[in-house]
């Protein structure tokens, strides 16, 4: 680079940095979009518009960064482990209710859609026992 | 129905044979995931209206559809809407797949292992959702749509979820703010009291403000006239604070448009599948290039100022930027 070019550089890095922030005109990304352009995923049609919104979007664009950053950090992760067969599938309603009994104290208020008319009949079941 | 709706769904009924076939494959390699193929192709449709016909302006062509679909990652799809269905085979799967990375993650962006599990056990019970809506469980698993990967998609949701539980510890700063810190919202500082002495100095200085002025607006509407994907690589690199390597691996999908653009405007394509930091160095350069060209044609042509006053500009814009005054003061929008 000449010398203009390197003071060309550093004039353009200062603008940039003190530039006042442009109003995106579309809204934030989320989350599924945001992965898929960090991972090169979205085609050149797809990529135009959030690669518009980036430029404009300071927020969103920060997050892009910090998950480019990440995808980095991991990118040595190997792909995701076949499963093993032979073990046996642990219940994820009961990891749930554990977890939600951590987080609220109890598990009994969670909502477990599919659990919800079990349960309901197995009470009524239980009052007309009792 | 709207025209545009009608010829969508033309569309993806076309590779319906396709779509059929894809979830064929999965659906041989899951049969205990429950998944209908009804709600499948439902699934890659909602992907392609939000995507690809949200993003054309009608003219879709069946060869784009085609490459779309080949890029979809459909496994992790029918995972994901399996786990939003509540199906237990497909918990454990996701469990053993994807729990010790989303914990790695989460520790890796935490502060304290207390925060890593919070955040991990919070995700956990948003993919499974606890909100009901017309009897239906909401589940966060609905909201992936394939585009990405199932890995890159929890990235994003952790990250997300450690900055709310941020938020939540430091009395509701907003996200807004929260990026302000960055540099791009900074208040600007005053420009630097003149004082004058002398009408000699005070002409010269008259000249001054006025190539600094000429140099600022120059700058603004040099970037301005950059291609988004050039605005996009300066702001990443300058303003995010993105390394070159970061970048690098950015645009190191063989198919990235972001790379495929650069090439295109420096007309050169490389071969193999690793974008190098000197690569990305050049395309910087060849940014800065552009800027310089277009900075001095508007000084030329709106200005009307001549070589001389253009080094002027630049000398001064220098002594400006080692007392770090340049832009204070001058709102740029």
């Amino acid at each position: 680079m000449n010398l203009q070019e390197t003071t060309i550089q550093g004039i353009l890095a200062e603008y940039l940095t003190s530039r006042a922030k442009a109003t995106p005109s579309t809204p934030h990304l989320d989350h599924d979009t945001l992965a898929a352009f960090t991972e090169g995923n979205l085609s050149e049609l797809e990529t135009r518009p959030a690669v518009t919104h980036l430029v404009d979007c300071s927020f969103c664009r920060h997050i892009a960064a910090e998950l480019v950053r990440l995808d980095l950090e991991f990118a040595e992760e190997p792909a995701a482990r076949a499963s093993t067969e032979s073990a046996q599938p642990s219940k994820i309603s009961e990891v749930l209710s554990g977890l939600l009994a951590k987080m609220f104290g109890t598990s009994e208020n969670a909502v477990f859609a599919h659990e919800d008319k079990e349960k309901k009949e197995e009470e009524k079941k239980d009052e007309k026992e009792d | 129905m709207q025209p545009e709706t009608r010829m969508e769904n033309a569309m993806m009924q076309e590779c319906g044979a396709r779509i059929a076939a894809i979830f064929a494959r999965c659906s041989g390699e899951q049969p205990n995931f429950g998944v209908a193929e009804e709600a499948f192709s439902a699934s890659l449709h909602k992907t392609a209206e939000k995507y690809l016909f949200a993003a054309s302006d009608g003219s879709v062509t069946s060869e784009q559809l085609d490459s779309f679909l080949e890029q979809m990652q459909a496994d992790d799809l029918f995972m994901a809407l399996a786990c939003a269905n509540g199906n237990e085979r497909a918990w454990w799967e996701f469990d053993q797949q994807h729990r010790g990375y989303m914990e790695r993650v989460a520790r890796h962006l935490a502060k304290t292992e207390a925060d890593a599990q919070e955040v991990i056990d919070t995700v956990y019970v948003e993919l499974y959702g606890t909100r009901v809506v017309d009897g239906e469980r909401i589940s966060k698993f609905s909201t992936y749509s394939g585009r990405g990967s199932l890995r890159g998609w929890l990235r994003t949701v952790i990250w997300h979820s450690l900055v709310d539980l941020h938020r939540a510890g430091h009395d509701e700063v907003s996200l807004d703010e929260m990026t302000e810190t960055i540099g791009e919202g900074a208040t600007h500082a005053a420009f630097a009291e003149i004082s004058p002495d002398g009408e000699g100095e005070i002409l010269e200085e008259i000249t001054r403000d006025r190539y600094r002025k000429a140099t600022v607006t120059a700058i603004k509407n040099a970037f301005s006239s950059l291609e988004d994907h050039e605005k996009l690589l300066l702001l990443y690199y300058h303003v995010d604070s993105l390394k070159l390597r970061e970048i690098a691996r950015l645009v190191e999908n063989e198919a990235s448009p972001l790379r495929g653009w650069f090439q295109r405007k420096t007309q050169t394509r490389e071969t193999g599948g690793r974008t190098h930091e000197s690569t990305v160095m050049r395309w910087l350069e060849k940014s800065y290039a552009r800027v310089l060209e277009l900075f001095k044609a508007e000084l030329t042509g709106v200005h009307s100022f001549s070589a001389d006053e253009i080094n002027q500009c630049v000398e001064l814009a220098t002594q400006d930027l080692t007392a770090g005054n340049l832009f204070a003061g001058l709102k740029t929008g």
